[in-house]
Formats: C-alpha cells, structure tokens, sequence
C-alpha cells in the first residue's frame, strides 16, 4: 500500500512538473509580451524591459528559473504590480472568492443531494421531468447570460439587489473595520451556522414524526441564526456584513443555478443503481419504513460518486471564477487570472494554474489511494 | 455415397462464406440496435431531446436554400444583411423577422440557424476527436498494463490538469483560432485527460471477463482482443461520452466566441455578446428578444444533447431502467 502511494505521488509530480513546463511553453510562445504591450516606440526601452523581467531569455532557461523558485515556494513578482508577489496577490483576494464559491458549491451540493434523491424516489412522471428540464437548462446556460439576466432583471429592472463589486462604497465611509476582516468573520459564522444545522438534523434523525421533526430543525436553525446575528449586532458591524450579503446574493445565486444540476443527476443515476441492491429488498422484507430506506439504506451509499465527482470538480470552482467575477465584477482570484491572460502576466498565470494543478492532483492522488484502500482487488491488478 | 470428410468441411465453409458472417453480425446488430431502440423510446426526454436535435439539423441544413429564394440575401444575409424598411434598429419580432432583427439591422433567425452548423460542426467533432484518443489511449493502458499503462496514464495525468477553456484563451493569442483548432484542442485536452482515466478503468473491468482468457487460449492475437472483443465492449461508454462532450465543447466555444478569441464571426456566444455591448437600458422591451434566442439556442442545444446522453445512459446501465 505504501509502495502504492509513494508511486502515485511520483507519477502526480512528475506530471505537475511535464503540466508546467508545456505551460510555459505555451505562454513562451505567444507573439508578445508583456514588455512588449507597454511600451510603444522604443526598442531599447523594451528591451531593457525584457531583459529586467527575464523574458528575453531561452525556454528551457526561464522553465529552470522558474522551478527553482516554485520549489522554494516562492511564486515570484507579478509584472503588473510590482509591489506585491503572486502568493500576496492571490491570497489577498482568495477569501472573496471562497466566500462565493465555496457556499455556492456547499448550496448547490446539498440542493442537487436533495433534489436527486427525490427525483430518484418518485419515478417518471411530470414532476420528475420538470426537475430534471430545470436541472439540465441551468447546466447548459450560457454563464455570463445568465449573470447578464440577473443583473438586469434584479439588479436594475426590479432594483431589489445592488449587482456588481462586493461593497457599497456609501455604506462602507468611514468604517471602522476592513473588508476582509468582515469576510473572514463571514466565512467563520458560516461555517458554524452549518456545523450547527448538521448537529441539529444529526441528533434529531431519530425522532420518527415528521412534523415534530421538522419543527425541531427549524427552531435549531432560527436560534442558531439569531445568536450568530446577536454577535454581529454585539461587535457593531452588522451593517457591514448585511452589505456584504446583499451583495453576495446575485452571483451567489447565478453559480448555484449553474451548478446544481449536474449534481442533481449525478445522485438520481446513483440512487438508482443502489436501489436494485439487494440490501435494499432485504431492508423492505424487514419492514422497515419507506423514509428510513431511502435516506439511510440508499441515499447514504449512493453519496459516494456525488463524493468523487465533488472532490473532481474542486479545479472548477477555482475556474468557475473566471466568468462569474467578470460578469458581476466580483474582484477575487479570477479577476487577477482574467486580466494576468490578457497582459501576459507571466508568474500570475503560471502560480494560478500551478495552484489549481496541485489541488486538481491532490483530488486524484486521494481518490486513487481511497479507491484502492476500498477495494483491495485492485492492488492485484496493476492499477497503479 | 463417397462424400469424406475432406468434402464435408469444404461443404461447410462454403456455406459460411465472409459474406455470410458479414451479414449475421449486422443482422445481429441490427437486432440489438431496436431493442435499444425499443429502450430509448420508452424515455420522454430523450425522444424530446432527440427532435431538437433533429430540427436544428433541419433547420440548419435548409438555411443556404432559403437565403436567396424565401429571404432576399440582401436583406436576411446573416453577416451583411439589413432591412431598410425597418430603422431603427434593433425592432422586435414581426411578420418580417420572426425572431426581430439586431442593431446592425440582421436578421436574428437567420443568424441563429446560420449559427447551429458551427456549432453542429465544433460539438459533434470534438466529440469524434476526444473519443477515438480516450478509446484508443484509455483501452490500450487498460488491456496492456504494466509500462504503457504508467506512460500513458502519466500522459493523461498531465492533461487532466489543463483546464480546456484556458488553455484555448491562451492558445488564441498564438494563433487565431479557426473551427478546426477549437475541435482538434477540445478534443485532445478532455480526451487524453478525464475521459481517458474514465475508459481506462471501463477497460479494466473487461479485461478480466472470462472470454478475454478464452480468446487468448483459442490463440487470438493481441491486435485482434482489442479490435473484436474490448473495442465492441467499449462503444456504449463511447457513444454517451461521445454525447456529453458535445455539451462541454459548444458551451466552450461559446465562451471562447463571446471573448472574441474565436475566427468564427457568427456564432450563438458572439451574437449574445455584441447584443449585451449594444444593449440599451431604456428600450428595454425592443432589445430582449436580441439577447434571449441566442442564449435560449445554446442551452436547448446543450440540454437536447445532455438529455440524448441520459436516455443512452439508460440502454448502456441496465441498472437504471424502470423496472
């Protein structure tokens, strides 16, 4: 099993490194540089410049370069901004887009789970198909249309929601807090109100009325909800934070109708083929109830490829950024990318995608080593 | 009577000639295919998904007949057209123009089922494209094992992690990017990466069935396992592959379009684009119906096609009939 794991990571490595050197051969490539778009007229300024950013340099030179300094953990200076390096660039505004994109992803996660598994249980028919048709058309939406639509329709034509940046600046003068430290906070609450909703479903799954049942959750989720505002009153800065939600709600909204429905019919596909186990007729003969079956015997099993395809499609949250921040002008991780492709931002581009390489290689690798820890008729086979 | 054996074997290859298995097998097959049939129009959305696909087609193939005898080409020409009946432009949907006309004063009808063969022409060949590699690379790492499976799955594990849109954003400041780049890379990034690993580990499966050991016993060659018992075993999964790539490649080339990075001028991705950039806020009512059907054109297509490949899934998995 070591020997197993220790090959996999060697294999995922060196084929981060093979990503990264075709990468850069990519970028090395195009026709011009970023010295190139900045100066006009003077080739010994840019040519000053090109020495100064290395870009005058051979391939496999700069590759070398490089990977030097990214094995060092260092990511380099971005061109455009001189006074701050990748890492600080990208961590500075990394939170914004986990905040979005990560409740995004938990949101449409849970509702597809949700939304599968009934669609699952209550075969064929229109209900079934209406699902499914929502499903399917938010999944093949075209992105920034979507957020176009959006903005349009609730931010401008019913004006209910403000629809670009992350605060509004009349709210935010004078504040005494800074916007990352609201988002931090934001994410740190979130992260309880969760905990606390799964406690409160984990220790009420016994209770078998369903309307006691219910209540109970609910009244969980409504004390949970007021003792987290209570503490944002306390500190004073739930304006602040009320701001930073109202904002959060169009694009937030936009990533969950794109995303949910791939999730949707991943799990339908799998209760499916779960509910022809033979545990399943086993668990019926006992006569245990209907609910009981569906939520304990078959959803919970059928978890795991809505698990592995949730692990897969981490790279694409990151990515997902791209378009979604550009249409509400949300400015996180992707913005950064967007503009780092077209000036040629070299360490920008080249630290994002190495980034999104590692986490992408790190789903795979864990995968693999699970799949085989689960499994062990494929350590005979040479899975490797 | 004098017939030996000798004769009797002659007799019998005769009346099995190559002709003769040839017609067996597709007789066979076309057996198969309608109880396939028989499977796939018991499923709603896929027979609904199956005539969008069906009338794009259509639509899309009468589009060069009817410009010129229906609709004048000076008039519905989707690139250079403009009717000056109608200024200004954009005005919304008439007896004229169906769909309305865009602030260039086009036709948008014309342009959308203009627009449906690129999309036609990018989705179904980067389908082809993507799973011929993922079938060949994925099926020949599962059935050899050892080396060529660690050489070529090192090779998917570098393209699993290159990110196909990007990749294409900036491979278009290299070159312009024709219909062809945007077929060959889509299908060379999301076949050699994803797919490959998913037909790579189908393969395994097969593989290990007992009438791959008997092939090999009766004395079949490596080159003839694969042709006639692991690529047959491996068309279902293609085919629903096949499927869902078309969806990941027009909704990349409509993105690719919308950026303005493709060569192609009239597509659904840059018709929404120019129509948001001349998007008026206070002709709200004459500037929707521009917007609207190109978007609506996409995700009917992507979803026609998502919904075909769920109806396949359902032939392929047994498991998922309704029982």
């Amino acid at each position: 099993m070591s020997q197993f794991i220790i090959r996999r990571v060697i294999r995922g490595v060196v084929a981060l490194f093979l990503f990264q050197f075709l990468l850069l051969a990519l970028i090395y490539n195009v026709p011009y540089n970023f010295a190139a778009l900045f100066v006009r007229g003077s080739p010994a300024r840019r040519a000053y410049l090109e020495t100064f950013y290395g870009l005058d340099r051979p391939l496999w030179e700069q590759y070398l370069q490089w990977m030097g300094s990214f094995l060092r953990g260092d990511l380099g200076v971005s061109f455009q901004n001189r006074s701050s390096t990748v890492v600080e660039m990208l961590g500075g505004n990394a939170a914004r887009s986990m905040l979005l994109f990560f409740a995004a992803a938990i949101i449409a996660y849970l509702l597809g789970i949700w939304l599968g598994k009934t669609i699952a249980w209550h075969r064929g028919g229109l209900f079934e198909a209406g699902i499914t048709l929502g499903g399917v058309a938010g999944y093949t939406a075209f992105a920034p249309w979507l957020g176009f639509v959006a903005i349009n329709v609730f931010g401008w034509y019913l004006g209910w929601l403000p629809y670009n940046k992350i605060v509004d600046p009349n709210v935010w003068y004078q504040s005494p807090v800074r916007i990352d430290w609201v988002l931090g906070k934001l994410v740190i609450s979130s992260i309880v109100l969760a905990l606390m909703f799964w406690a409160a479903n984990y220790l009420t799954r016994n209770i078998r009325n369903r309307l006691i049942r219910f209540g109970l959750r609910t009244a969980s989720l409504v004390v949970v909800l007021g003792v987290v505002g209570t503490w944002w009153t306390e500190e004073g800065v739930a304006v602040y934070a009320v701001d930073v939600l109202r904002h959060l709600v169009l694009p937030l909204g936009t990533v969950v109708m794109l995303s949910f429905g791939e999730t949707m019919m991943l799990m339908r596909t799998a209760m499916l083929e779960t509910m022809q186990e033979d545990y399943v007729l086993t668990a019926r003969a006992k006569g245990l109830p209907e609910d009981v079956i569906r939520d304990r015997h078959i959803a919970r099993n059928a978890l795991f490829p809505v698990f592995t395809r949730m692990l897969l499609n981490l790279p694409f949250v990151l990515l997902g950024s791209l378009v979604i921040e550009q249409v509400f002008d949300w400015q996180g991780i992707g913005m950064i990318l967007f503009n780092a492709i077209q000036f040629q931002d070299l360490p920008i581009m080249m630290g994002f995608l190495s980034i999104v390489g590692i986490v992408t290689l790190s789903a795979h690798i864990f995968l693999d080593v699970l799949y085989v820890y689960l499994d062990p008729r494929l350590r005979l086979t040479n899975a490797v | 009577m004098s017939s030996t054996g000798a004769q009797l074997s002659q007799q019998s290859t005769q009346r099995y000639s190559a002709f003769d298995l040839l017609r067996h097998r597709w007789s066979a097959n076309f057996l198969q295919f309608c109880s396939s049939w028989d499977t796939f129009r018991r499923n709603p959305l896929g027979i609904v998904g199956l005539t969008i696909i069906l009338i794009f087609a259509i639509s899309s193939f009468i589009h060069p007949m009817l410009i010129g005898t229906v609709w004048p080409e000076r008039i519905y020409d989707p690139m250079k057209g403009f009717d000056i009946e109608l200024i200004p432009h954009p005005t919304a949907p008439s007896s004229e123009h169906l769909l309305g006309t865009d602030n260039f004063g086009r036709d948008i009808l014309s342009q959308l089922v203009f627009a449906a063969r690129s999309s036609f022409l990018v989705g179904l060949g980067a389908a082809v494209v993507a799973v011929s590699i993922s079938t060949l690379v994925g099926g020949m790492a599962g059935y050899f094992g050892g080396m060529s499976n660690a050489i070529l799955m090192g090779v998917a594990d570098v393209f699993v992690l290159a990110p196909a849109p990007i990749i294409l954003l900036i491979f278009g400041l290299i070159v312009t990017l024709e219909v062809w780049h945007i077929i060959l890379l889509y299908g060379i990034l999301v076949g050699l990466g994803g797919q490959a690993i998913v037909v790579k580990s189908h393969t395994l499966t097969i593989a290990t069935k007992t009438y791959i050991d008997v092939a090999r016993l009766s004395g079949g060659g490596h080159f003839h396992i694969l042709r006639q018992h692991i690529l047959p075993a491996l068309m279902p999964l293609a085919l629903v592959q096949a499927v869902f790539t078309v969806v990941g490649a027009v909704l990349t080339e409509s993105l690719l379009s919308f950026y303005a990075r493709s060569n192609d001028v009239i597509t659904w991705g840059s018709m929404i684009f120019l129509n948001q950039r001349t998007f008026r806020w206070f002709t709200l009512d004459g500037q929707w119906h521009a917007i609207i059907w190109p978007a609506l054109a996409i995700m009917l297509f992507c979803s026609s096609f998502y919904l075909v490949g769920r109806a396949l899934d359902e032939i392929v998995n047994p498991k998922l009939r309704k029982r």
